[in-house]
């Protein structure tokens, strides 16, 4: 491996198990405190992004972090986003683990080249003797007439190329876990953040943890309806559950937490059980995540299926600024459980 | 600001400016060793392409254009970085990465340097610290990243980038200028004009051949040489590289040159009318290498004696390359997953604790926040 990682660094977490400190905190604390951990324990870790080190800090992400690690590791970086992504890939053949930070996914578009034409690909081209351990947190609005430059969840997009894991945590507990997870990881990953979840509270171990990337989680269980939900639509899929359960009809959900890699093991266990599937996914119907899941259920447990899948996703339209068509735009509950409602009634 | 360009090199005609000073005599000989092994393995390389097939792959050869690999090859250390563009044979020798690899890599072979996954235009040597790719300026903005990192260690290690003009017609060039200049990163960057960006000239596609006075403006020190004079390309990369090692931030170095052949294979692409054969044969009189022999002859410093050798060294070297990269075998169809996903996180495993998955609330309300 040419990159030889800094000098003096890595100090071992307290490994816990079982039941461990917990602090009730939000989405946007979490990423902090896994962000400053991160790097507590490794000095090969650095952060670079946009007013990274001002104090709002991309959300409270990233928050007080210069104060304790200095402008040499957590680094403003012009609005380049092409050479932010190349500079990312260039320190991390160095033995360095960035993190890139984007205030909205949209933006980081200008680096395409960079993440599918040189990160992607940088193991396999050098026949996995070169790995990139690289994060890049993409952050998605939605509301508050975010319109159609700062909405697009594209985490489909990403996990369509081979090389790239893709996370989309739900809640504070996995956006820690996954981040360090990333962090520590030998592989480039998008870590794609819905803004709407970022006040959340979760309690959420006061130890450096990980969660691990391709293992779903299923949140509540149920017989007659198996959602799988990504990003702020797993919060939406426990809601609705809720209300479904008031009428009789008990719906499992499973939050994938990663769709790269997708666990599909967890989504057809729980299909064999319930025999109805929903997907919901923060993101265009067409050729998207929600495609990959039923094919993927209707391959290897499609005559488990006692109905017809039903997808909620977003239009295949751009998102409109205007609260009244943001409300038309995106699912909102009442249709969804009267939807749900009926596909229990199907089979 | 030189006013030298393309069309005021062709006005000079046959230049007559290498110089070999007395202290130089070493270093203009390894710099002419260099582009003598670069030149025969191109030449075989360009012979065997063609009818054989063997080499299923874009190759761009650099015969013309050794002068800045060989400059490169006298002044990079072994833990500095260099980065480069598709026409990459030089620059992987410049490194010191193996030419048996190299060619192997050509065949799509098993002992390739990258088993036969990359080819000339993607050829990597980590354990070289080398890289190359062929999207332009691609490779020449992830130098960025491996100065930063040499910054942060904060030894006196430097990036190089090595590109063609053409890179000049992309955005991404002048973002990692800007950063490189803003942060005073420890990276040269190496423009190699030859002009072509494959047949459209510099002057159909830039208003102005002026790149090294616009990378100027952006607060890197640039300077614009005849980078065929090999002495005076290793001159300016030894003074620049040891600026930057001393934390004097970053250098463009824009050398003209000229490649000889096509722009990828080993025929001629003249027929495209893009280019007049008086151009062509101007630039053969400029050749790098009977440029500076002529100079070491002057001088007094040429190893006539020592160069038959040296040839015949480097011609059975040249076989055994051949025969290695023929004898390897193809690659063994790959597990894809482990090939494009590390499979193991020994770091995470180390450092981060396994937690039970915990309880979540979702009656909360979810929702974008006032503002942005």
């Amino acid at each position: 491996m040419a990159g030889t990682a800094p000098s003096g660094i890595e100090r071992p977490a307290t490994h816990a198990t079982g039941s461990t400190e917990q602090a009730e905190i939000s989405y946007a604390e979490a990423l902090n405190q896994g962000l400053r951990q991160a790097l507590e324990l490794s000095e090969s870790v650095i952060v670079l992004g946009q007013l990274v080190d001002y104090g709002p800090g991309v959300f409270g992400s990233t928050t007080g972090l210069v104060d304790r690690f200095g402008p040499e590791r957590i680094r403003d970086f012009p609005v380049s986003e092409s050479a932010m992504t190349a500079a990312g890939i260039g320190v991390a053949i160095a033995g360095f683990r960035p993190v890139l930070v984007h205030h909205r996914l949209d933006f980081m578009l200008y680096s395409i080249d960079a993440i599918v034409n040189w990160m992607a690909l940088w193991r396999f081209k050098s026949n996995a003797q070169s790995s990139l351990p690289i994060v890049i947190r993409a952050i998605v609005g939605r509301g508050w007439g975010q319109g159609p430059q700062h909405s697009k969840s594209l985490h489909a997009w990403f996990a369509h190329v081979p090389g790239i894991r893709v996370a989309v945590p739900a809640t504070a507990f996995d956006a820690k876990g996954l981040l360090l997870e990333a962090i520590f990881g030998e592989n480039p990953v998008i870590m794609v953040e819905h803004r709407s979840l970022f006040a959340l509270k979760d309690r959420v171990p006061t130890v450096p943890y990980r969660v691990r990337f391709g293992r779903a989680a299923v949140r509540r269980s149920g017989t007659d309806i198996t959602i799988a939900a990504i990003g702020f639509m797993v919060p939406f899929a426990l809601r609705t559950a809720s209300r479904l359960s008031t009428l009789g009809v008990e719906v499992e959900v499973v939050d994938l937490r990663t769709v790269s890699p997708l666990d599909s093991e967890t989504v057809i266990t729980s299909v064999k059980k319930t025999g109805r599937l929903c997907v919901m996914d923060p993101g265009w119907q067409s050729f998207g995540a929600s495609a990959e899941i039923v094919a993927r259920v209707a391959e290897r447990a499609g005559r488990a299926l006692r109905a017809a899948p039903v997808r909620i996703c977003h239009p295949d339209s751009h998102t409109p600024m205007s609260s009244a068509l943001e409300l038309a735009y995106y699912p909102q509950e009442d249709a969804v459980a009267a939807r749900l409602r009926s596909l229990a009634a199907e089979g | 600001m030189s006013a030298l360009s393309h069309e005021s090199i062709l006005k000079a005609g046959r230049y007559k400016g290498v110089k070999v000073g007395t202290a130089e005599a070493e270093s203009a000989k390894a710099i002419l060793r260099f582009m003598i092994r670069l030149r025969m393995c191109e030449e075989a390389l360009a012979r065997e392409y063609h009818p054989a097939d063997e080499m299923r792959c874009p190759v761009h050869f650099c015969i013309g254009q050794e002068a800045v690999p060989a400059a490169l090859s006298v002044t990079l250390r072994d833990d500095d970085y260099l980065f480069c563009h598709h026409r990459s044979h030089g620059y992987y020798l410049a490194k010191d990465a193996p030419m048996d690899a190299l060619f192997a890599e050509l065949y799509g072979k098993a002992g390739g340097a990258n088993g036969g996954l990359a080819g000339s235009q993607d050829i990597s040597f980590p354990s070289r610290r080398f890289y190359s790719g062929a999207i332009l300026a691609g490779a020449a903005a992830i130098s960025l990243g491996a100065a930063l990192a040499c910054r942060l260690r904060g030894g006196s290690q430097v990036a190089v980038a090595g590109f063609g003009e053409s890179a000049t017609d992309e955005g991404i060039l002048w973002e990692t200028l800007n950063y490189a200049a803003v942060a005073k990163l420890p990276v040269i960057f190496v423009c190699e004009n030859n002009n072509y960006s494959v047949f459209s000239p510099q002057l159909k596609r830039q208003a102005l051949d002026n790149i090294s006075a616009r990378v100027a403006s952006f607060g890197v020190r640039s300077t614009a040489i005849f980078g065929n004079d090999a002495m005076e390309v290793q001159r300016t990369l030894s003074r620049e590289i040891g600026l930057a090692r001393a934390g004097q931030g970053p250098a463009f170095i824009e050398a003209y040159t000229y490649r000889w052949s096509g722009h990828y294979g080993p025929e001629s692409d003249d027929l495209v009318g893009y280019r007049n054969a008086a151009e062509i044969e101007a630039w053969k009189q400029n050749c790098p290498i009977s440029l500076l022999e002529e100079a070491m002859q002057k001088s007094g410093t040429h190893p006539r004696a020592e160069l038959e050798g040296f040839r015949r060294e480097v011609a059975s070297e040249i076989t055994r390359c051949f025969s290695f990269a023929k004898s390897s075998p193809f690659p063994a169809v790959p597990d894809w997953q482990a090939l494009n996903f590390a499979a193991g996180s020994p770091l995470a495993d180390r450092l981060l604790a396994e937690v039970e998955l915990a309880d979540f609330d979702a009656q909360q309300e979810s929702q974008q926040a006032k503002g942005y």
